[in-house]
C-alpha cells in the first residue's frame, strides 16, 4: 500500500534504513521493482542523500527508517532540509498502535521530536488515512516553501490494506499557497528599484527553488540594478555578469558588502534575511531608504527587517510582474555601477600565494577550469564550504549545494551521493573540510557499492579550521579543541572502503591528481593536505555590521 | 492601493502593549496543541491566557489565545500560527471591539456569599464545607471579583482562560 501509493507519486530513490518497525514495508519492496532502495549507513547520511538528490534534481527526496533510534538519527537531517526549503518525504515506523505510549521497544514520540524540524508531520494509526495522508505530504513537501513531511506509520497500519484515494481530489483547509502577486506591489517595487539612486538587489534559495533565474537577469538588466547572492542563492545569478556582486553576508565579498551599505533601495528576494546576511541588524544596510521583501512565506516579512514594500509570492512570479514595470532608470546610475566597480578593484577576493604551502584556492581555480560550468559541486560546513563558495564562478542554477541555514557538519559526502543519483548526467565534487567528512564516511560504502562517480576533495588543514580561525580572530587567539593531528590514513581509510585516493601536498601534484581523478570512473578521493593557517576572507567579526568585514592582510 | 509606511528598518519590539488576542480555527488532532504551542515556544511568544472548546465545524476547535509577542514584530504571532497546517484561520481581534469573557468557579464560607452575590455571582451548590458560586465577566471584572474573594478568605478557586468573539455591529 505505502510503495504503491510511492510508485503513483513518481518515486525513484528511496534512501533508508530497515528495522523492527518497518519491516513490513521491507518484505514488499522486491515487488516494486521501479524503487530502487539506497541502503545506506547511518539513518543520517540516507536524510542527507535525499537532500542532495531533491537539491540535485528538483524531485522530493523520500527516506525510510525505523521506529525509536532510527527515526531521530533522521533529526538533524531533517533540520538540514527544513532550514533549506527543500522537499523530502520522511517515512518512519512506529510501533504498533496499541503500544503507543506504553514506552514499548524502540518507541520514540517522532512527532514531538521532528515537529520544529519539519514543515508538517503525521502520525498514522489507522489505515484508512494512509491513502490521503501520502498524498497530502507530497503536495505539502513540494508547493509554495518546499520543507521535509514526516509519516510515522505504526506497524500494524503498514500490514493493512486500504482504498485508493482518488489523488485529483485534494482539501487541506489550514494549507494556504501564496502565489499571486499584487500587482500594484509589484510595480511600486520595480519603480523603486529603476529610480533608485544605489539600488541592490540580493536573491535567495528562493529564486532558484522558483527557477526565476532568468526573471531576476531580466529586472536587474532593466533596471541597471546589482545583484547579490545569498550563500544558498548562489547560482541565481552568474557570477561573471557585470552586474554581479557574487555573494553578500557576513563572509561575502568586500563589494557586494560595500554595495548593501550603501544602498538606497534593496529588495531582497526569496531569503530569509537571517543574522549571516545581515551581521548586526541594527547596523544593516543603514542607508536604506526603501527596503523591498520578496518571499512567499509572508511570516518572513518583518521577521527581521522591516521592508517597505512587501511582496508575498512566488518569486519568479513577482519578478515576471516586476520586469514589464521599469520605467525610467535613475540618471546617476552609471555613477553607482562605477562605484561599484571601484569597490571591486579595492577589495578584490585574495590569497597568500607564496609561503610554499598548499592554498585550498588553488585547488579549486584548478577544479574551476576544469568543471567550468558543467559540475555540481556540493560542499560541508566550514571554511571549506565558504572557499567553494567564493573561488568559484558559478554562473547556472543548481551546481552549488551546501547546508546553509543549519551548518550541518557531515552533509556533503552523503548529499554528494544523492546528487549524484539526482543527476547521473552532471559531474559531481564533494568538497570537505576533514572534520565533517569523518562525521558521515560510513556513506562511502554506498559510493563504492553503486559506482558512484562523485569525486571527493579533502581540504585537510588537520584542524577545525573554521573554529580556529574564530577563536585566532574573535576569541582572544586561544586554540581551545580544534587540532585534529589524529585523524586517521585517509589514503588508506579509502583503501580499506575500496576505492582509489590520493594525498596531494605540493602545488605541482594538483593538476596531475585531478587527472587521475578525472580519468577513473566511479568513485575518487583526494586527501590535499592544505596551509593549517589559511583563512576565510573577508570575514565580519562576530557582533560588527557588515560594513566592518575584514580582509585578508596583503601578501607580497 | 499597497500603502508604503516607512518604518524603522529593524523590526524593532514595542515595549508596551505586547498583548495580542487572537481566535484560532484548528483542525482537531493529537499534534494539533503540541504543535501549536511548540510555535509559541520557539519564537519566544508567551502565553497569558488560553481556552480551547468544539467549534461549530465538526472536527474542528476553537481556540482563544492571549499572547505576549515577545521581541517580535506584533503581527508575527498570527504569520507562524498560520503556517501550521492543523491551523485552518487565525483572527486577530486585538483592539477591536469584542465580548471578552473568563469563568471563575470559587467556594466560600455560607456567611460570606451577600457581598458576592450582589456582583452578580451564581450559586452552584451548597455544601457543610461552603457554598461553591460561579461568576463570568470580562478579565478586569473577574480580577476584581477575585480580589473580593481574596478579602473574604477563599476555600478554592479555579479560572477558566478567556472566549474572546468580535461584537456584532
Ligand atoms: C555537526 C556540527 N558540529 C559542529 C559545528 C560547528 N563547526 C562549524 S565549522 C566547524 C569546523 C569544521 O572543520 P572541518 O570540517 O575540518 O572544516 P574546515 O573549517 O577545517 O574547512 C565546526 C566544528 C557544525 N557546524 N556542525
Ligand atoms: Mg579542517
Amino acid at each position: 500500500m505505502i510503495l504503491e501509493a510511492l510508485e503513483r507519486e513518481g518515486v525513484e530513490y528511496i534512501f533508508g534504513y530497515p528495522g523492527g518497525a518497518n519491516l513490513p514495508i521491507y518484505q514488499h519492496l522486491h515487488e516494486h521493482p521501479k524503487l530502487k532502495h539506497i541502503l545506506v549507513r547511518h539513518e543520517q547520511g540516507a536524510a542527507h542523500m535525499a537532500d542532495g538528490y531533491a537539491r540535485a534534481c528538483g524531485k522530493p527526496g523520500v527516506v525510510f527508517a525505523t521506529s525509536g533510534p532510527g527515526a531521530l538519527n533522521l533529526v538533524t537531517g531533517l533540520c538540514t532540509a527544513y532550514m533549506d526549503s527543500v522537499p523530502m518525504i520522511a517515512i518512519t515506523g512506529q510501533v504498533v498502535s496499541t503500544q503507543v505510549g506504553r514506552d514499548a521497544f524502540q518507541e520514540s514520540d517522532v512527532i514531538g521530536a521532528t515537529s520544529s524540524v519539519t514543515k508538517h508531520s503525521y502520525l498514522v494509526t489507522k489505515i484508512d488515512q494512509l491513502p490521503r495522508v501520502i498524498h497530502e505530504a507530497f503536495h505539502i513537501a513540494t508547493t509554495g516553501r518546499p520543507g521535509p513531511v514526516l509519516i510515522d506509520i505504526c506497524k500494524d497500519v503498514q500490514q493493512a490494506d486500504a482504498e485508493r484515494v482518488n489523488t485529483e481530489y485534494l482539501e487541506i483547509p489550514g494549507y494556504k499557497l501564496n502565489g499571486h502577486v499584487n500587482l500594484d506591489g509589484a510595480r511600486q517595487a520595480a519603480q523603486a528599484l529603476a529610480g533608485a539612486e544605489r539600488p541592490v538587489i540580493l536573491a535567495g534559495h528562493g529564486v532558484l527553488l522558483s527557477h526565476a533565474e532568468r526573471e531576476l537577469m531580466q529586472l536587474a538588466e532593466a533596471a541597471a540594478a546589482p545583484v547579490g547572492t545569498t550563500l544558498l542563492g548562489i547560482g541565481a545569478f552568474p557570477v561573471k555578469h557585470p552586474l554581479s556582486l557574487h555573494m553578500t553576508g557576513f563572509m561575502g565579498t568586500g563589494w557586494c558588502l560595500k554595495a548593501v551599505q550603501n544602498a538606497d533601495v534593496l529588495m531582497m528576494v526569496g531569503m530569509r534575511v537571517d543574522d549571516r546576511v545581515t551581521a548586526k541588524l541594527s547596523e544593516f544596510a543603514p542607508n536604506v531608504k526603501t527596503f523591498i521583501h520578496v518571499d512567499i512565506d509572508e511570516s518572513e516579512m518583518g521577521k527581521n527587517v522591516r521592508p517597505h514594500i512587501e511582496l508575498v509570492a512566488d518569486a519568479r512570479l513577482a519578478l515576471e510582474a516586476m520586469v514589464p514595470q521599469v520605467t525610467k532608470v535613475d540618471a546617476g546610475r552609471a555613477k553607482w555601477l562605477g562605484q561599484i566597480d571601484k569597490w571591486r578593484e579595492e577589495h578584490p577576493l585574495r590569497y597568500r600565494q607564496s609561503n610554499g604551502q598548499l592554498q585550498p584556492q588553488d585547488v579549486l581555480i584548478d577544479m574551476y577550469k576544469r568543471a567550468r560550468s558543467e559540475a555540481i559541486i556540493v560542499a560541508d560546513v566550514g571554511q571549506n564550504q565558504i572557499w567553494a563558495a567564493l573561488w568559484w564562478n558559478y554562473d547556472r542554477p543548481g551546481l552549488f549545494i551546501n547546508s546553509g541555514g543549519s551548518g550541518t557538519m557531515g552533509f556533503a559526502l552523503p548529499a554528494a551521493l544523492g546528487a549524484k543519483f539526482g543527476r547521473p548526467d552532471l559531474p559531481v565534487w564533494c568538497v570537505a573540510g576533514e572534520g565533517g567528512f569523518v562525521m558521515t564516511a560510513q556513506e562511502l560504502s554506498v559510493a563504492v557499492e553503486h559506482q558512484l562517480d562523485v569525486k571527493i576533495v579533502l581540504l585537510n588543514n588537520r584542524s577545525l579550521g573554521m573554529v580556529r580561525q574564530f577563536q585566532d580572530d574573535f576569541y582572544g587567539g586561544v586554540r581551545s579543541q580544534v587540532d585534529l593531528t589524529h585523524m586517521p590514513d585517509f589514503v588508506k581509510l579509502c583503501e580499506a572502503y575500496g576505492l582509489p585516493a590520493l594525498r596531494v601536498e605540493k602545488f605541482e601534484d594538483i593538476a596531475p591528481s585531478f587527472d587521475a581523478a578525472e580519468r577513473t570512473k566511479g568513485p575518487f578521493l583526494i586527501d590535499f593536505r592544505i596551509d593549517p593557517e589559511a583563512n576565510v576572507y573577508p570575514i565580519v567579526p562576530l557582533g560588527k555590521g557588515l560594513g566592518e568585514f575584514r580582509e585578508a592582510p596583503e601578501y607580497a | 492601493m499597497l500603502e508604503i509606511k516607512p518604518k524603522p528598518a529593524v523590526a524593532a519590539p514595542q515595549t508596551h502593549n505586547r498583548i495580542r488576542v487572537l481566535s484560532l480555527l484548528v483542525v482537531d488532532g493529537q499534534n494539533t496543541l503540541t504543535k501549536i504551542s511548540g510555535v509559541i515556544r520557539r519564537r519566544g511568544f508567551h502565553v497569558r491566557g488560553i481556552s480551547v472548546g468544539p467549534s461549530r465545524q465538526p472536527g474542528h476547535s476553537r481556540i482563544t489565545l492571549q499572547i505576549d509577542h515577545g521581541h517580535a514584530e506584533a503581527d508575527q504571532v498570527r504569520k507562524q500560527l498560520e503556517r501550521l497546517v492543523e491551523v485552518v484561520e487565525v483572527e486577530d481581534l486585538t483592539g477591536d471591539d469584542v465580548h471578552n469573557r473568563e469563568l471563575v468557579v470559587a467556594t466560600v464560607a455560607a456567611s460570606e456569599l451577600d457581598a458576592l452575590l450582589k456582583r452578580g455571582a451564581k450559586v452552584l451548590s451548597t455544601g457543610s464545607d461552603g457554598t461553591t458560586v460561579e461568576f463570568s465577566g470580562d478579565a478586569d471584572q473577574v480580577a476584581d471579583f477575585v480580589n473580593e474573594l481574596a478579602r473574604h478568605g477563599i476555600i478554592d478557586v479555579v479560572r477558566s482562560g478567556p472566549v474572546v468573539m468580535r461584537k456584532s455591529e
